[in-house]
């Protein structure tokens, strides 16, 4: 069974997704939730049989499917992407547990375990095509998500979304066929293997092109400044639990990428594109906070700091340094966490008051204490508070890109003032101060369903900001990984070509089984 | 010793996990015992750490490994050496009194449980603060220390105006730690390590530049915690909190911490003495700035408040000019009489239901016989009188200004003595003395419990008595500090300063004495003075901050969100769907409906591209001639 | 004179045009696939025509198909003009604009 461990990880929601229809409507909850527990055992058990001593890929498994294109199934892991699935079945299995009483109930769950399929699919394929597949399919429950248990503005919101994400990703795809091109023209063969493309050494104006093609789909995706505006009205309108899955695990899929693709890949690339990209990366973080300060609606703050958060990480990964990159990678676990717990946060009061307008609230924490509670210690972990997880990825990604440029990282750290500010704002204006709107005199605090998704959240904050080696330990590993690949082939760009020394990049991917 | 150091560590951790548990019931005394007795624990240990360090002994643990990637190691590691050692005995035995007193405080509060829970932890954020071996464990305590004081500064947080000062001290704090974290980055890309032993064994060989930049940065952070001018503002808005915060936290321990950083990085400092002339500029500034706003002031927590950062100008200006066991000394001896005076303006309080105007009060010493004797204590130390502590400690910064020959420096801080004794006994004959105008107002004041005066006691004893400890403390600290000694010579001259010191402030404690003590009324000729308004205004410096940073910033972000997301970035992606869309709505007549014109369509678009393909073509196989047929119709 | 493949080629063009003007100017439905079968017959002349001239069979075999798809096309196509003349009562093609965009 462990070694087809990754498709049965990746296809098990999906096949109980297919049960799901048949499962009687009253049941479906339980039965959701034991899919997604079965699903996170899963998971988790890929960690446990996790080879730490392994840079890169492993427990690959092959079959081919047009064998004449190099187009296979292929799928593997590494200490990134093992941390991502995770996570992803993890806020599926809370995500479906903790869900709120809503207008059919049962299709909702079966498409968030289909949703759960492609999220896996996604961060664990390793075939371009496969990937590419999974990386659309993936649109498809989440426009459903928005447009069926959205707000007033759904139909706009989802129809925004799916378009945008999905113009972005055809450039991508236009990105990767050329990639398989270059590589058939190289070595005569076509392959769409992901380790096998990064034995490519392309010359810098390919790379330039290739880059910016592959760029467009993965920054309409983290997304990045000025792509991001579609992420507002999706998450103003999904439901909370759209808005998690999205704030926690989707929007990594564009990050991800841009470690699986574009640093191996296109070296030479990414060092050209440095400053454009942290520019970028920084009008993110300083701009998006700024109008997050802005905002009237609870929902809307969360949304846009998700935004100022990715800013880091994409700083963080274009450090193109082992600590920048292991911290942002870090960071997209942590950020993954504390909105996720947010996005639940925010369902919390919406659930009861149906409105996520701050002016609406205030001096919440006299009559919900726990919840202040909570939402007050993740709101620390989110602006970055030592000893919670937040801290150690923006503190490493800062660090990681400070060694790359002293100037902008110095405008980058002002982003734990910027940070601190829209989320105290907010915070005071939702908890503190007396009780002005009588509809708030009698909300009932956080209960017991609640308080199992959240409670989880919160010991992870903690305990991975404690304590995060780990996960930090097999993240450097494999992100080292990255960086060899990166500088082997520098040292020998120029020319198309495959790398002198593809044993050992091929080697570190094919090695899995026999180890095992 | 590792023993007694996790405890001295851990004991406050564990007093605030105890009471957080019973945070969501009742009011129960059981969380305050607990919580000042783990706090006493902790003091033992400290205490028992304090006779090892003293006789030699330096204990230096790793507990675990936090953060290792890339080359980049960061351990939990501890230490305890004649710095933080005597860092621990302030901290524990303020904050253990503190706790106590603070049982009777709180008593009548509804958040009394979570009060200690919030407490302890400030505690043991300040302990992680003092006894790391790492800028990154100190960074740990630094924003630890934040984030307790945010929630306890807005502990009352049904007060609109607590809520505020917490996000603005917390605020403020962020800015300065902006400098703080990059000084961090730079230690690290020059050293390789964070370790304090390392970085300061490696920072010799970096060039004077790069140290004088992380000098500059670490120093930033420090204004923030410090309240140090510009960042100042927070530290008298902090007054909203209950006053056993203020007299722990924003008096003896955490605003120190920027001094102690600079204490603690004394190595880094003395390569830099620019800076430290800079720090200890500042310092005398921020001294007579903050005395000078609490000459008029009409809130006994805020002129106290201002005493405060007055006193860590002093602090500031001997760590500067390089006097860092006096710097210490000062800090020690400071956090133990302001404390007190904290407290005893916390019985005040408690006596008048929370009012704060020393004018509606008057003659209260009658009623409070103790809390007057402890507050005089506690004003003639920090006036300085002989023989009481401030005169140990204060004094020797004068001199040693002096003795380094920044006599600008001296001036200033010999003037701000004479202030601090008028302020502080301004407001004593102002709240003790006097008409006993509070029956105007119908407040019935009382003493404060007994066990709160018990106490204030060993701060009042100690206000008193560690002067005289000066020379002991002095061999003790210097096996680590440098052992500069600063006397003025000659002696006699020495003399003559002393005495020229205590005359000005025994004449600026009799003058005020004068005319508060008999209080008649306030004299309104001097309150329209520009000076007066001015003062009382802080130099209009909150104004100013409220109108250019708050108010446009709030602009700038409506502005980012209304006119630039949502108009500009939102409305050209808008622009190009619809532009798409208005497209296909105008074409779609194309598609009528009707069968025959539709294939009168396809015959054109058929038509058209054979058309194409036989140009393409011709022109494909006769590209010369094409060439010449143009050339001929002049086109080139 | 001998008849060559630029007569056939030729033919199957008028034919073509024919069909094509029958194809954009008729309104009645019959016409129209009388018209259409007059285009399909003037392609498959030329494929026999060109088939036999090159002596290659592929264009005679494609002329097969084309009658066979034809064949199937005007049944399917009749049938549904039978069901749609029997709702409407007409088959004028300006009265089909049901599908519009």
């Amino acid at each position: 069974m462990q070694d087809y461990i990754l498709s049965i990880v990746i296809f098990f929601p999906a096949v109980a997704a297919i049960f799901g229809f048949i499962i009687n409507k009253n049941s479906m909850r339980a039965y959701g939730v034991a899919v997604g527990v079965i699903e996170f055992i899963l998971s988790l058990d890929l960690w446990w049989i996790y080879n730490p001593n392994i840079a890169g890929f492993q427990l690959i498994e092959k079959i081919p499917v047009i064998a004449s294109f190099g187009i296979n199934y292929q799928v593997g892991m590494n200490g990134i992407s093992l941390f991502i699935v995770i996570m992803a079945s993890f806020f599926t299995m809370i995500g479906i547990a903790s869900l709120t009483p809503t207008k059919n109930i049962k299709n909702m769950i079966i498409t968030l375990l289909l949703l759960q399929m492609t999220m896996a699919g996604v961060f664990l394929a390793l075939d371009a095509m496969l990937f590419y597949a999974f990386w659309e399919f993936s649109l498809v429950p989440m426009l459903y998500i928005i447009g069926a248990w959205g707000g007033p503005l759904r139909i706009y919101a989802s129809v925004k979304f799916f378009l945008y994400t999905f113009t972005g990703s055809l450039i991508m795809l236009v990105g990767l066929l050329f990639m398989a091109y270059f590589y058939y023209q190289t070595t005569g063969v076509w392959s769409f293997s992901i380790p096998d493309w990064y034995n490519l050494v392309l010359p810098l104006n390919y790379q330039i092109w290739l880059f910016i093609a592959f760029f467009i789909g993965f920054a309409v995706k983290v997304p990045m400044f000025p792509f991001h505006t579609w992420l507002p009205y999706a998450h103003g309108q999904a439901p909370t639990i759209g808005s998690v899955i999205l704030a926690a695990i989707l929007l990594k899929m564009g990050t991800y990428a841009f470690i699986l693709f574009s640093l191996p890949m296109f070296p030479d690339a990414s060092k050209y594109f440095v400053y454009p990209i942290a520019i970028l990366s920084l009008i993110m973080i300083i701009y998006t906070a700024m109008v997050a300060y802005a905002q009237k609606d609870l929902k809307q703050v969360v949304a846009y700091s998700s935004i100022s958060h990715m800013g880091i990480i994409i700083l963080g990964i274009f450090s193109l340094n082992i600590i920048g990159i292991s911290g942002s990678v870090f960071l997209m676990i942590a950020h993954g966490i504390v909105s996720g717990a947010l996005f639940l946060l925010v369902g919390v009061i919406y659930d009861r008051r149906h409105t996520k307008m701050m002016n609406e609230f205030g001096g919440l924490a006299h009559v919900m204490p726990r919840y202040a509670t909570i939402f007050g210690i993740i709101m620390m972990a989110s602006v970055g508070m030592p000893l919670t997880i937040n801290f150690i990825g923006e503190f490493l990604s800062l660090l990681g890109f400070f060694k790359e440029s002293h100037t902008l990282a110095i405008i980058a750290v002002f982003a734990i003032v910027v940070g601190a500010i829209y989320m105290l704002t907010s915070y005071k204006k939702v908890f503190f101060g007396n009780i002005t709107n009588e509809a708030n005199r009698h909300l009932p605090d956080i209960n017991a369903r609640e308080l199992l998704a959240l409670i989880p959240l919160v010991i992870i904050a903690i305990w991975l900001g404690v304590y995060p080696n780990p996960i930090l330990r097999p993240i450097t590993k494999s992100v080292t990984h990255i960086v060899e690949i990166m500088h082997d082939k520098e040292a020998q760009a120029g020319r198309l070509s495959l790398v002198s020394n593809p044993e050992k990049l091929a080697l570190a991917s094919q090695a899995t089984r026999e180890v095992r | 010793m590792e023993f007694y150091l996790y405890v001295a560590l851990f004991a406050p951790l564990v007093g605030s996990l105890f009471s957080a548990l019973f945070t969501a019931k009742k009011a129960n005394k059981i969380t305050g015992y607990v919580a000042s007795f783990l706090l006493f624990v902790s003091f033992v240990a400290s205490g028992i750490l304090l006779y090892d360090v003293w006789h030699g002994g330096s204990v230096h643990v790793h507990l675990m490994t936090w953060i290792n990637t890339g080359g980049l190691y960061i351990p939990f590691g501890f230490i305890v050496d004649n710095i933080s050692v005597t860092m621990m005995m302030v901290v524990t035995t303020v904050s253990m009194l503190v706790h106590i007193y603070s049982i009777g405080y709180m008593d009548h509060d509804e958040g009394f449980n979570r009060f200690f829970s919030y407490l302890s932890a400030f505690v043991f954020s300040m302990m992680i603060l003092v006894m790391s071996d790492n800028f990154a464990g100190l960074f740990i305590g630094w924003e630890g220390v934040g984030l307790c004081s945010w929630l306890l500064i807005g502990f009352w947080y049904h007060k609109e105006s607590a809520s505020w000062a917490a996000n603005e001290a917390f605020i403020m704090n962020r800015i300065a730690d902006v400098g703080m974290l990059i000084g961090i980055f730079m230690i690290y890309y020059t050293t390789g390590s964070l370790q304090y032993d390392k970085v300061f064994a490696a920072l010799p060989s970096a060039s004077p530049y790069v140290v004088t930049l992380i000098g500059s940065l670490l120093f930033i952070g420090a204004m923030g915690k410090s309240a140090q001018f510009p960042l100042h503002t927070w530290l008298a808005d902090a007054m909203e909190g209950p006053t056993p915060v203020s007299a722990l936290i924003h008096a003896a321990t955490m605003v120190t911490a920027g001094v102690f950083l600079i204490i603690r990085s004394h190595a880094l400092y003395q390569m830099i003495p620019n800076v430290g002339e800079f720090i200890a500029s500042l310092g005398a500034f921020v001294a007579i700035f903050a005395a000078s706003m609490a000459l008029v002031n009409r809130d006994i927590k805020r002129i106290v408040a201002y005493s405060t950062l007055s006193q860590l100008g002093y602090m500031f200006v001997a760590a500067g000019l390089g006097a860092y066991w006096i710097a210490l000394f000062h800090l020690v001896a400071h956090a133990f009489f302001k404390s007190l005076l904290f407290l005893g303006a916390g019985n005040v309080m408690h006596a008048m239901d929370d009012e704060l105007d020393p004018f509606k009060m008057g003659g209260l010493g009658k009623k409070m016989k103790w809390t007057l004797i402890l507050m005089v204590i506690a004003s003639m130390a920090l006036a300085g009188l002989v023989p009481f502590a401030g005169f140990f400690s204060k004094d020797p910064i004068i001199e040693a200004s002096f003795v380094s020959h920044h006599y600008i420096i001296y001036a200033t801080i010999w003037i701000t003595a004479g202030l601090t004794a008028f302020y502080s006994f301004r407001m004593i004959g102002l709240v003790f003395f006097g008409e006993e105008r509070y029956k105007i107002f119908g407040f019935h004041p009382h003493e404060a419990y007994r066990f709160m005066l018990l106490a204030m006691a060993p701060l009042g004893i100690l206000s008193i008595i560690i002067g005289f400890f000066r020379t002991p403390f002095y061999n003790f600290i210097t096996n680590i500090l440098p052992s500069t000694i600063y006397e003025v010579h000659p002696e006699a001259l020495a003399w003559g300063m002393n005495i020229a010191t205590q005359a000005l402030v025994v004449l600026f404690i009799w003058y005020p004495w004068q005319k508060y003590a008999k209080f008649k009324g306030a004299d309104k000729v001097f309150e329209q003075h520009f000076i007066y308004k001015l003062l009382f205004n802080q130099y209009y410096i909150p104004n100013f901050y409220n109108k250019c940073i708050v108010v446009p910033y709030t602009r700038v972000s409506n502005f980012f969100w209304m006119s630039i997301d949502l108009k500009i970035v939102d409305a050209t992606v808008d622009l190009i769907a619809n532009t798409l869309y208005k497209t296909g709505k105008k074409t779609r007549y194309v598609q009528d409906g009707n069968l025959s014109s539709m294939l009168k369509w396809m015959v054109f678009g058929l038509v058209f591209l054979l058309l194409m393909a036989v140009a393409y073509g011709l022109a494909f196989e006769y590209p010369s001639k094409i060439a010449e047929i143009l050339l001929n119709l002049g086109v080139h | 004179m001998s008849i060559g493949l630029g007569h056939y080629l030729i033919l199957s063009i008028i034919l073509f045009a024919i069909g094509l003007v029958g194809v954009m100017r008729r309104k009645n439905l019959l016409l129209l696939f009388f018209s259409t079968e007059i285009l399909l017959n003037s392609v498959n002349i030329g494929f026999v025509a060109i088939s036999h001239f090159h002596h290659d069979l592929t264009g005679q075999m494609f002329a097969l198909f084309i009658i066979a798809v034809a064949a199937s096309e005007v049944a399917v196509g009749l049938g549904l003009l039978i069901v749609w003349y029997k709702r409407q009562n007409n088959i004028n093609l300006d009265q089909m604009n049901s599908m519009k965009g």
